[in-house]
Order: structure tokens, then C-alpha cells, then sequence
């Protein structure tokens, strides 16, 4: 056999289709996220050449905008979707890289903080979300996922609570195209707020933290505002991500009790499985910067290589979000997890302001 | 790659394989980020623009 065709056949081999598969999304979310930069720049320079005052647009919201507009325009071709949906590795992998930006005391300091308003907000939040689900006779365990998407962490909580209660696969569809579309109608909607409200920087990561469901719509708005506030809106947001676990049991141990789920028999080991790991990561990489494992130069390389993986996370948030699927959904529900929301923001809001000159964040 | 479906009748509850879970997202995107990490430390990369 020549060593041309066992090159070939190695490659075959060695580069799995799967992994192929995935390259043109992610050129996508490279294009698009470049692209943004591009513009936020080109706007920038254009404003100063001609002594315009134009508003400063972080390339965050560019890279959003043209998602949704490539989204819910012409829409995604399918060879770019396997791609697309790896947004939430590169936002998982910018969040451990961004422990390089924190110290382990500020970690803690803010976690801390973060954790007693988290407590809070997500007895908050299911307390509203139960109560309206009642008042509008939504399905009680589509109540419940609702409840477990709005007070923890998005997507990631409604699929792990869908398995852990028993709910059905319309129940779990409907709770997370909800939940997007509030996220997305967040995204625009908080750093607007927060200007208007003349908020800091820190009390504004922790408000997005807190009131923005899922992950990397909450780091977006965060990015949205202010570097210093995306920081602290992803450590917010990470808090809240930790407590999923503890969430979905209560949910489980609730519907197993009435016989409507199976019951969860090693609790312990439950709380593990559904911890998100990669908090774990963001903690380790923290650790490390804190005892002077990297040189200031190279601490620098981490943040600028958690920049770029969130680049390709906001491109993704644009892409994925299709504002049709809503219009598929019917409106009740929705109404009932925007309601909430909107009462989940100003309860946060107001955590935020007492929390501000509490702690003075 | 797809397998042939069975017969009707033939093979009225087939169990599936046993299959090996799958490492999770989280892991890695740890695995990833460490690496990286460990590129930037050890002197590979030496400098990533922004």
C-alpha cells in the first residue's frame, strides 16, 4: 500500500466526522464575532475623524445583532447548526480562562455577597413563578420547570429538571423558547436600565447576574455594560449556576412525594451529577493566578484568550435565538415567565441597591 | 451510520447496547481552558492579542 493512501485512510481515521462537522459554525461565530469587533472599531474611528459624539456600541451587541438578524432573516443553513451549538463550550471555556482575572479572595468576597442575594432571589423566583403558574392554570410541572429556569440557571436547569421531575418533552420545549426569548429581550433591555438608573459597574454585573436566566445572556449584558461588569456578572451568574442542583432536588423530592417522579435515592451523589463542573475549573484557574503561578504578561494572555471564547459565545447567542419559535409556543406561558421576570428584576434590583451600600461593592 | 432495521416480529424488544457514558461538555471545556492555559505558562504561546 502506498503511503499516500495510508496518509488518507489515516486521516480518515484520525479526523472523526463528527469533529469536521463542526467547522463551519464555528468559522460562523468567528466571522460574525470579527465582525462586530470590526464595527465597534470602524464606528469608533469614524466618530473621532469626523468629531462625532456617536454612542460607543460594544462589538458584544454587533456581534449579537447580526446573529439575529442572519437567525430570524434568511436562518441558518443546516451545515452551520452542529457549529453553532458549540456556543456553550467556548462560554464554559471563557469562564475557567477568567478565573485568571480574579483573585481567590475576591472570588470568595463576591461569592459570598452573591450567594446570600442568590438565596434570596431564587426563593423569589419560584415563590412568583408558582403563584402565577397557579393564577394562569399553566400544567403544574411546566410551572415547575419555568420556576427552576427563571430562578437558577436557564437551559441547562429546565433540561436537568426535566428528567429529574418527569416532565414532558413540550413542557421542557416551551420552558427554555421562554426563557431565550426573555434572554434575549434582557440583553437590551438591562444595560438600558442600568444607564438609566446610573448604576456602577459592580452593582450592575450583580444585577445581571441575579435577573438574567441563562448563562450566556447574562455574561452578554454584562459585556453589554462594561468590561468590570461582565466580570461580575459571570462570577454572579457561576454562583447562581451552583445552586442548580439543590434547586432540582427540592423540584424532584416535591413531585416524588406525590408519586409523579422517581424517587432520587442517593441525594449526595445527585447534587454531584448535576453541580456544573467547569465552576470547579474557573476556581482552579483562580487558585493558580492567586499563588503566582503566571507572570502579570501572561495573566494578560489568559483574559485576552477568554475575550476570544466569548466572542464566539455572543455571536452564537445571536444565531440561535429565532424569535419564530415563540410565535409557535402560544402566548399564555410566555406572558406568565415575562410577568415573573419583570418581578425577578425588581426584586434583584432592588437586593442590588441594599447589597450597594451594604456591602459597597 | 445507520443499522438495519429488524424484522417485524423477529426481534420484538431489542435491548439496547449498553453504551460507555460520554465525558461531559464541562469536562471539556475544563480539559480545553487548562490546556491553553498550560501553552500560555509553559512559553508557547507567548502572547494573545485582543
Amino acid at each position: 500500500m502506498s503511503e499516500a493512501v495510508l496518509a488518507s485512510e489515516r486521516r480518515t481515521t484520525l479526523v472523526p466526522e463528527r469533529f469536521l462537522r463542526l467547522l463551519p459554525g464555528i468559522a460562523l461565530l468567528f466571522a460574525l464575532g470579527l465582525l462586530g469587533k470590526l464595527t465597534e472599531q470602524v464606528l469608533r474611528d469614524y466618530g473621532k475623524a469626523h468629531h462625532l459624539a456617536l454612542p460607543n456600541i460594544e462589538y458584544v451587541l454587533w456581534a449579537i445583532l447580526f446573529g439575529l438578524l442572519i437567525a430570524n432573516t434568511i436562518g441558518v443553513p443546516r451545515i452551520f447548526k452542529p457549529g453553532i451549538a458549540t456556543y456553550e463550550f467556548w462560554l464554559k471555556s471563557g469562564i475557567v480562562l477568567l478565573g485568571a482575572r480574579f483573585l481567590l479572595g475576591d472570588v470568595l468576597k463576591l461569592g459570598g455577597v452573591s450567594l446570600a442575594l442568590v438565596a434570596i432571589e431564587l426563593v423569589a423566583a419560584i415563590a412568583i413563578m408558582v403563584v402565577l403558574g397557579r393564577a394562569f392554570r399553566l400544567k403544574p410541572k411546566l410551572t415547575s420547570l419555568l420556576a427552576i429556569g427563571s430562578s437558577v440557571c436557564g437551559v441547562s436547569a429546565i433540561i436537568a429538571g426535566q428528567g429529574a421531575i418527569g416532565a414532558d418533552d413540550d413542557d421542557a420545549t416551551f420552558a427554555i423558547a421562554a426563557i431565550l426569548a426573555l434572554g434575549a429581550f434582557g440583553l437590551f433591555a438591562y444595560p438600558y436600565l442600568g444607564h438609566l438608573l446610573g448604576l456602577s459597574d459592580h452593582a450592575f454585573g450583580l444585577w445581571a447576574g441575579l435577573a438574567v436566566d441563562n448563562t450566556a445572556e447574562a455574561t452578554a449584558a454584562g459585556a453589554i455594560y462594561s468590561e468590570a461588569a461582565g466580570k461580575i456578572a459571570v462570577l454572579t451568574k457561576t454562583t447562581r449556576n451552583a445552586t442548580i442542583g439543590f434547586v432540582v432536588l427540592g423540584f424532584a423530592i416535591y413531585w416524588a412525594a406525590r408519586g409523579q417522579a422517581q424517587r432520587v435515592e442517593r441525594k449526595a451523589a445527585f447534587l454531584w451529577q448535576k453541580f456544573p463542573k467547569f465552576v470547579l475549573g474557573f476556581l482552579l484557574v483562580s487558585t493558580l493566578a492567586t499563588v503566582g503561578v503566571f507572570t502579570s504578561a501572561e495573566l494578560t494572555s489568559l483574559g485576552n484568550l477568554s475575550r476570544w471564547a466569548f466572542l464566539l459565545t455572543f455571536a452564537g447567542v445571536g444565531l440561535r435565538t429565532d424569535l419564530r419559535e415563540l410565535k409557535r409556543q402560544g402566548l399564555r406561558p410566555f406572558l406568565v415567565g415575562a410577568i415573573a421576570e419583570l418581578t425577578v428584576t425588581v426584586v434583584t434590583l432592588f437586593l442590588v441597591l441594599g447589597a450597594d451600600r451594604l456591602f459597597t461593592l | 451510520m445507520s443499522s438495519p432495521s429488524p424484522t417485524p416480529g423477529t426481534n420484538p424488544a431489542p435491548e439496547a447496547p449498553p453504551r460507555r457514558p460520554r465525558l461531559s461538555l464541562d469536562f471539556w471545556a475544563v480539559l480545553t481552558s487548562l490546556a491553553l492555559a498550560a501553552l500560555v505558562w509553559g512559553g508557547l504561546v507567548r502572547r494573545v492579542p485582543w
